[in-house]
Formats: C-alpha cells, structure tokens, sequence
C-alpha cells in the first residue's frame, strides 16, 4: 500500500498528467491502453495494480518478467482468457472469477492450475517425473509452494525453504532442531539438497536414484565397496539414520547397543549399564572388553566396531578385521 | 488475507492516467519501473556479540560460525541487476562472509539462452563435546596415546570438521529443442571426529594371564583423520519435443582421500579393566614378555583402515512421454560403473592375501523406471509405475581372514530390487477425491555360499540367519478435499505386510540350509529387523481451515505402527509413532500479524535381548513456536519470537524369564532417561532511517539443555583406558546481540 504522501504525490501526477493529456493527444481518447510489465497485459492491469491481494506489478522483477526471453508468459497465460471476468455479463451481479485463480481459496482445480505452469516448465529436466510423483498425486499445487509475483521466492531462498516445506511436514519441523542434525535451520543444508519435490526416480522424492546414492554426494567416503562390507550400510543409510535429525550422535535412530541389537546377537549376556549408576553385586567379575559398561558408554558398540560403514583393511593376521575392529 | 483497499487504489489512479496520456511512450513509467525493475543493490554491514564462553556456546554454534568468537562481524551483500533490451542477469551474493560459515555466488544468466553459475562456500561443524587427553597429535595419522594420570588433567582439543565447496554450473540453449547443462562440484573435508578402538584379546592373540596388572583388554580414543576431496560433474543433453522430452547425460562421482590408515602409538601400560568397577585407575601392563604370543600393546599399534578412495560412473537416460494430453509417462535408464581399486600398500595396509594388491571392487548397477499415469475421465485417474535396480557385485573373492584354522572370503552381496505401484482415484462431489492405491517391494540378496569349508566361505557374524528374498504389499487409501473456500483436508489409512523366502541358516549345526520359519525358530535367535516379517499400519489427517480472512488453523495428525515377527523373540519387536501438530496465523491488522505452532509427538521401540533385557524405549518429543512481526510505523518493523523444542527418552529395561538373576537386579537399576530442551527466545527492529537505508538490531536468548549419560553420569565421567574423557556442559545459556548498518544503492 502506498504511504500518503506517496498517495498526494501520485493524486497530482495523474492530475497533472491528466489535464495535459487532451493538449498532447486530443484524437487518442480511445487508443488502445498500453501493456505496463507483461507482453498483452493490458486488459489486466487497467483494473489490476500493485495494491492486490497478490501485487501484480511486481512480476515485472522476476524471470516470468524478462520481456527480452520470447518465452515468457503474459497475465492470461496462467489465469486464462478469462472473458466473462474481463468484460462481466449484463446479466450476473457479480464478475465472474478469472478462468484460474491460484490463491489457497481458489476453486480451480489442481490439474488446471499446475498446468498453467507445467506447460512451460515441462521443459525442465528437474520437473521431468512431475507425473505420478507424491506431490502431483496428493493434489499439491505450484502455488502452493512458489510465489510467483514476488522477486522474492520463499523457497527459493535457503533462509526460508524450511518454513514453506514444513506447512506440511510437521515430524521434520520438531526434528530439525535436535542436538544431532543437518546445518538445517542455518540455511546450510535444505530439503532440496536432498529432495526433488519435482518428482524424482528414487523413494521419498530424494534427488538421486536411491537414498544411498543421495548420501553420497556429501557422505562419499561411506560408498566403498569395502574388503569387509556392512551389508545394511550399503543397502540403506536410514536403516540406522534418520537424517532429519536426533538426539542421538551421528543421526542415529537409537544409541547403541540398543540399535545394534535390532540385528545382532549381544556380547553378553550383558545389560545396559553405566559409570556412575549402582551395579549389581554381579557386575564386578564381569572382566574384558565385552562389559556392559562399553557397550553402552562412550560410543557404545562402536567403541570396538570403529568402521561400522565397512573397512578395507585386509589383513589376514589376528586380529583380523571382519568384525570391523581395524 | 486480502487487504483492504479502496476500489481503485491511487497506484492505480497514476498508472491509468499515465496511461491515457502517454499513449505512444515506449518507456516504462517511473512508477511502473520502480515496481517492476528487479536492480537492486545492497550492503549488510554489522557486528555481533555473545555472552559467556565456547563450552557455553557448543550447542548453540554447531554450525552458524559463532561458536569460538565472542565477537563476530556480519557482511552480507547482494546485487541484482537485468538488462531489458537483452534480458541478461547479473546476480551476486555473499553471505556470512565475516563468519566460517561464509557463502559467496555469482550467476550470470540471458534468459532463455545460457546461464553460468559460480558458488563457493565454507561450513565447520564443530563438536559439541570436547576431548580432554594427553595424547599427542589427536586427528593425524600418528597419534600417540599418553595416560594421564587423572582424567580431566589433559589438553581440551575441540574436533571439528571444515567442508569448503566449489560449484561450477552453466547450461546453454543449444536450438530450440536441445540444451545442455553442466555442473561441477568440488568439495574438500578436512578435520578430526571422534573414533576410538578398542580390543578385547583373543587368547589365539594374546597369551599370557589376565589380572589387574596384565591386561588383554584396553580402550583408546583415537580421532579420525579427515583429509577429504570429492568431485562430482554432471554432463547431460536435453530433448524438448512437442510430446516428448529426455535428458541423456553423464555423473561422475570421485572421492579422494589423503590419508590411508591411522596407526597410533601406544604405551605398554594403561588403565586396567578393572577400573570402570572400582572407580580406581590400576596401571596394567598390555606388554607382557609371554613367548610365542602377541601382545595387546601390539594389536593396539596395528594399523586402521580409513576411507579408501572411490569413483562412479554413471550413464542415463531420463524423462516423459505424452501418449495424449491425459495420458503420460516417465522413464529413466541408468547404469552405474562404481570400483574401489586403492593399493592397499599406498593406504599403508599390509597382510592381503597373496595376488591381491587391492580389493579391485566393483559393483555395477542397472536401473530402469517407467511410470505412466491417465485421466481417463475428468474424474478418474490412474497411476502405474514399476522400478528395477540390479547391484551387481563384481568383486573378486579372496582369503582376507586366517583365525587359527578358520579361514573365509571378503563377502559381497548383490541384489535385485523391483517396486511397484498402482493406484486409482476418483472425484466425487463436493471437491472430494478418494484414491486407492497398491505398492509392491521385492529385494532378492545374494545369499553367500552354503559352506562352512572350503574356499568359497563367507562368515557373517553376530546374526542367526539370513534372508534371500523379501516381498512387501502395502494398500493404501485416502480421502482428500484439496479444494475448498474455508475448509480443506485429507484423511489416509495404509496397511502394509512384509513376508519372505526361507531362512538361510548361519548356526553352525545346519549352516546354509534353507529353512522355514518354524524350522530356524530359536527363541533367543537374532535376526535382522530389515529382513524380518512386518505388519505396518499407518494413518494420517490433515486439515486447513480458514474462519475468517484474518485467522487461518492447520491440524496434522499422523501414526503409525510396526509389530515385527523374526523367527525368534529377540531383535526389534515393535516400533510406534503419532504426532499432532497444530498451526496457527493470525493477522491483526495490515500491519500485525501472528503465528502460532505446537506439536507433541511420541515414539517407541521395544527390542529385547531374551538372556539379558526387554527394552521398551519411549520418546516425547515437544515442539512450539510463536511469532509476532509488525510495523509500528512507516519507519519501524518490530518482531518478536520463541521456539521451545523439548525431547524425553525413557529407557524402560526388564527381564525376561530368561534372564540371569544378576542381570534381573541389574534391570532393576535401568538406565536413566535421557532429556534435551532447547528455548529461543529472539528480538529484532529494523528503523529505515532513510529511503535507502535500515538500521537492524537483533536479540537472542538461548537455552540448551542436554542430560544424557553417553559420555559420564552423575558426575562421573566415562574414561578410556588413558583417561581420556568427552566433556559437554550440560546446561547452556548464550546471548547475543548484533547490530547492522543495511544500505540499499539502487
């Protein structure tokens, strides 16, 4: 909204303006309106400006609005001819909507509004499995994620993407401020990094073609193959992570030796016990390495197991490294 | 919202004068211009400062860079400039630039015909928990291990690890139907993170007694080196048909690592194992002059493998085909060349089997995907789309591990994993579309050979058995209103079983037989939850509701379950989840505005070790914001905010019937709940003390809490054997101020 001085001022230019007008151009009274911002979009903007709901000038800073690229789009491209809305009936008592409307409230449908966009933007490798992706198939719409008037696009932006992904997904929101976690509320790391809300090949929209190979392109160290390879690590990475984040170090689902007891027989038998906490009269002739105590203190299972992920060592020498100690 | 305007707004009375009176003007008007001209120019200069110390700070200063500095600077700047006659995009950016998680980018761009791209960044995640040792060189390839005499008495070392990014990308309209893009990325990771190594020595390794004074068991933190460097480019050629469109492209993928191994260096006394019993810190000696046998000092000096260096290839063909208008399909084709070939002595590893230099692994992978989906009607849609991954491991078989007599191969696994889905929806009135829909998994693993003699053997330990083959079928449905003025929502159910094969058995008595379910039953078996059967139920409702243009709710509701069913009754038995969550904006005015959300989630896991515990592990996790923007006046935005996160795990322990009497009294003692909570409080005003440029003053107020007992509990601290400690303090408290001088030169 304009402030009003601003208010005063443009009062006095369109007066000025105004009144000069029929000296300048007497025989124009019925020219053809000029367009403002969009190839054609002059029948809009003589009603439409820059005080609507959703401001329609400033589409003019955006890509949409580079007159230079032949492919940009007008007003109607996306909202559609729009004919009883641009010229009302006689006989209605109120305008009709335009052919599409993208607001939240909107009544289009969400084949039709994403139409409007998918037209062009099919050309895209990254919307290439737009089709039959969860996105597309749970009716969310390009709007419902993208402003498209503002030069500011909120997810577009890795200060503020989180804030539009998580309108819907509310597990991830409580999970990202976890002492273990992706650099996520810093703007260093955001769902795209991972995700292709376009639709991707691989589950959970993740970028590339597996979970695996999306860890990867930060964690390839993790990919071996490996002399002594831990089959669950290669076969899914969030069979012990949860990368949203977790209480846990290192992204774990659970501490050890909990999680690792998911698969595996204990040292043991063996319970969970700490420094510092009241033993049984049992637990001192508990000796070796195999204690309750270092399996779940420090690194729990680890401490032992260091290369969980898999180790190239080939020694075949004891103590050998299957068991991934070296 | 919409906002309350009169009929025509005076924007509107210029333009439409401006209009009729310039009817032939080329030019946009000032006033047009001034909406629509995307130029700008900024500069962000300030300062920032924070109470107390780094140890307060850990938490809070993971990873925004101000962690060590008590005083930081602020820089950030951004230029935007467009070219209308050509439609040509300069774009800078930089970021944090006065802190170590500084960014910088530049992008050039002419519209619709090519666009270049160079970004750099730097990020350092610090560790939250510091290390107190005497060891010499922690986080090289040598470290020396030196004991202190009482913990807490060493040099604090705080690890961390810097990543510095390199991005270069450009595509390029070739014609009208053809483009090419082009991205590099260049990454080195460089650092330290915590690792350790531990032994208990074999007797076939170690001879000689045990007792307070001779040790066969030690524990030493030995920090991983990191030295890091990965590329990865991207080549690929896009088609744009009238009804079809294909990328056909290239990824390469190349991890580099400078280190090898770590070998560190240990003394041949250090704490005994008796010592985590009696608080006491008994020098034991790891090097006992025992003929014939090797010595705990000595398997503790032997090298560990680090990361080897690794590459991938991939070929691929991707994209979708419009049969008609309704009907549409995707596809992809990749295949994946991945080896692992570094000499095992460069890595400086020794003791390979005889003729092998390096694993020479490889593992190739296929992937095919087609997917089609129809609208058959306006109201009727179908969805099909089946997926094929083959990994086929190629590494070669060799003797990597000699136990006495025992002798086994180097394992690998490949696989065959086919998805597929179907799925049906229909529009009913009202704007309600119900949707059904089926989803299949299978995942074949190549089982290892069934020996226990022989050259061909494989060993794969610490689990009861394995699985050649599972199969999942989940059915789903939901009911979803997208559409609606007020009210919109969706409410889902999904039911999903997971069976499989015959057990391969890895019991010694029947090892590689295939067996039933009922025939490998053991009552204290283990046998991983991944390829156990599993029952899972999921349900999840939502709901947007908008009462009033000024008030809009959001409800999310989601739970879910697992009850899993291995041939046994140890291993994961069950997992639970539920959240609600609600949402809240309020605008009180044009200027005023609110936002509101809590949501409460639970979790649990129950898993059991039959001869020692059932654990039925319980988390509550809470989570709450409210926020408060406004503009007091043309000149002055205010904004107010607190975030509360809080997370409680419970360890429930208990015995089973199984149970020792030792370990039903050590049930009886558990383990205590672990509990963090993190409130935020945070302030800002912005005063645009002219035209061009703002003064913002910002205000945080941190509180993290941590109580958890990994690394000591009750004010004792878990100690390695050369009393090496992690330290964190538990109760953190940071606040800081920053203030900045934002001027605007377009």
């Amino acid at each position: 909204m304009a402030t009003r001085p601003r208010l005063q001022i443009l009062i006095l230019i369109a007066a000025a303006l105004g009144l000069l007008a029929p000296l300048a151009a007497p025989a124009q009274d019925k020219a053809p309106r000029k367009d403002l911002v969009l190839k054609g979009d002059a029948v809009c903007t003589r009603c439409h400006d820059e005080g609507e709901e959703y401001p329609v000038l400033s589409i003019g800073k955006t890509k949409h609005g580079t007159l230079a690229d032949g492919r940009t789009p007008t007003c109607t491209s996306c909202h559609g001819e729009s004919p009883t809305h641009v010229n009302k009936p006689a006989d209605a008592t109120e305008r009709p909507k335009p052919d599409r409307m993208f607001s939240k409230a909107s009544l289009t449908p969400m084949e039709s509004r994403n139409e409007a966009c998918m037209t062009c933007h099919r050309r895209d490798a990254n919307r290439s499995h737009w089709e039959g992706s969860t996105h597309q198939l749970r009716d969310v719409a390009c709007t419902s994620c993208h402003q498209i008037h503002t030069q500011h696009d909120r997810v577009r932006d890795k200060i503020t993407q989180t804030e539009v992904c998580f309108s819907c997904h509310k597990e991830q929101r409580a999970m990202l401020n976890r002492p273990s976690r992706h650099p996520i509320p810093e703007g260093k790391v955001v769902c795209s990094d991972c995700h292709n809300p376009h639709g991707s090949v691989g589950p959970k929209l993740v970028k590339r073609d597996s979970v695996n190979e999306t860890c990867y392109t930060c964690h390839m160290e993790k990919r071996g193959p490996f002399v002594h390879n831990h089959e669950p690590v290669s076969e899914d990475c969030m069979n012990c992570h949860n990368p949203h984040g977790t209480v846990v170090e290192n992204l774990l689902k659970a501490r050890a030796p909990f999680l690792c007891h998911q698969c595996h027989t204990p040292h043991g038998p063996n319970v969970p016990t700490l420094l510092g906490r009241p033993a049984s009269s049992s637990f001192p002739s508990v000796t070796g390495g195999k204690n309750p105590i270092n399996i779940t203190q420090g690194r729990g299972c680890l401490n032992c197991h260091t290369e969980v992920h898999g180790s190239n060592n080939p020694s075949v020498t004891n103590p050998t490294p299957q068991f991934r100690l070296r | 919202m919409k906002s309350s305007r009169p009929p025509l707004s005076p924007i509107f009375l210029a333009l439409a004068a401006a209009a009729v009176a310039a009817p032939a003007q080329a030019q946009q008007s000032p006033e047009v211009a001034a909406l629509a001209n995307p130029d700008r120019a900024s500069l962000s200069a300030g300062i920032v400062a924070g109470s107390g110390t780094e140890k307060d700070r850990t938490i809070f200063g993971q990873y925004n860079g101000l962690r060590k500095d008590d005083v930081n600077w602020l820089l950030d700047f951004d230029l935007v400039n467009r070219d209308d006659a050509t439609g040509m995009w300069t774009t800078i950016r930089g970021r944090n630039l006065g802190l170590d998680s500084r960014e910088l980018g530049l992008t050039l761009q002419r519209q619709g015909d090519w666009r270049f791209t160079v970004d750099y960044s730097e990020l350092v995640h610090h560790e939250i928990r510091t290390l107190n040792t005497g060891m010499q060189n922690p986080g090289s390839t040598n470290p020396s291990i030196v004991r202190l005499g009482t913990p807490g008495t060493g040099t604090d070392w705080d690890l961390s690890l810097k990543r510095t990014n390199l991005g270069l990308s450009g595509d390029k309209w070739i014609s009208n139907n053809m483009q090419f893009e082009l991205t590099f990325k260049n990454e080195d990771k460089d650092g330290a993170r915590m690792w350790a190594r531990g032994y208990d020595c074999a007797s076939y390794v170690c001879s000689g007694a045990t007792g307070a004074g001779v040790t066969k068991w030690a524990l030493i933190p030995v920090p991983e080196p990191v030295n890091f460097n990965t590329k990865q480019i991207e080549a690929k050629f896009n088609y744009v048909g009238e009804k079809f469109f294909m990328s056909a492209g290239y990824y390469g993928s190349f991890f580099t690592n400078t280190n090898g191994a770590v070998t560190p260096t240990v003394p041949n006394q250090l704490n005994g194992p008796f010592n985590i019993t009696t608080g006491v810190s008994p020098l034991a000696t790891l090097n006992p002059a025992v003929a014939g046998g090797t010595s705990l000092q000595d398997v503790l000096q032997l090298p560990m493998a680090l990361y080897p260096d690794n590459q991938a290839h991939q070929l691929y063909a991707s994209g979708n085909y419009a049969f008609t208008k309704s009907t549409r399909s995707t596809f992809k084709l990749a295949y994946t060349h991945a080896t692992q070939d570094e000499d095992f002595l460069s890595m400086g590893l020794t003791g390979a089997p005889a003729g092998r230099s390096n694993l020479g692994g490889v593992l190739d992978t296929t992937l095919a995907q087609l997917g089609v989906t129809s609208r058959l009607t306006p109201k009727l849609s179908l969805v099909g789309d089946v997926r094929y991954e083959k990994r086929d491991d190629k590494t070669p078989i060799a003797l990597y591990n000699i136990e006495q007599t025992t002798l086994w191969n180097n394992g690998r696994v490949s696989s065959e994993k086919v998805n597929a889905k179907g799925e049906a929806s229909y529009l009913f009135p009202a704007a309600t579309r119900a949707t059904v829909g089926v989803d299949y998994e299978q995942l074949t693993r190549e089982l290892p050979p069934a020996t226990l003699t022989g050259p061909d053997r494989v060993i794969i330990a610490g689990i009861s058995g394995l699985r050649g083959e599972t199969q999942e079928v989940t059915l789903r449905g939901e009911l979803r209103r997208s559409i609606g003025e007020t009210f919109t929502g969706s409410i889902g159910v999904g039911h999903s079983e997971r069976t499989g094969s015959d057990w391969f058995s890895l019991t010694t008595a029947t090892y590689g037989q295939s067996m039933s379910y009922d025939q490998i039953y053991n009552r204290t078996g283990t046998f991983p939850f991944n390829i156990a059967d599993r029952k899972r139920d999921k349900a999840k409702v939502t709901a947007d509701w908008m009462p009033t243009e000024r008030l809009s709710l959001q409800f999310v509701g989601e739970y879910g379950q697992d009850k899993y069913d291995p041939p046994s009754q140890n291993s994961l038995r069950e997992g639970y989840m539920d959240i609600v969550s609600l949402d809240a904006a309020y605008a009180f005015s044009d200027k005023w505005k609110m936002t509101l959300y809590g949501s409460l989630g639970h979790q649990s896991i129950n898993e059991a070790d039959r001869a020692a515990y059932v654990a039925d592990t319980k988390n509550r996790s809470t989570a709450a914001g409210l926020k408060l923007d406004g503009k007091v006046s043309p000149v002055l935005d205010l904004g107010a905010g607190v975030t509360f996160v809080e997370d409680i795990t419970e360890y429930a322990l208990s015995p089973d019937s199984a149970s020792s009497a030792s370990n039903i009294t050590q049930n009886a003692i558990g383990l205590p709940n672990t509990k963090f909570s993190q409130t935020w409080f945070s302030f800002y005003a912005k005063f645009a003390a002219t035209p061009q440029t703002d003064l913002r003053f910002d205000l945080w107020h941190v509180i993290s809490k941590l109580d958890e007992w990994s690394w000591g509990y009750n004010g004792i601290p878990f100690t390695y054997s050369d009393n090496t400690t992690l330290t964190l303090n538990p109760n953190q408290e940071v606040t800081f101020v920053g203030v900045r001088f934002i001027t605007r030169f377009k």
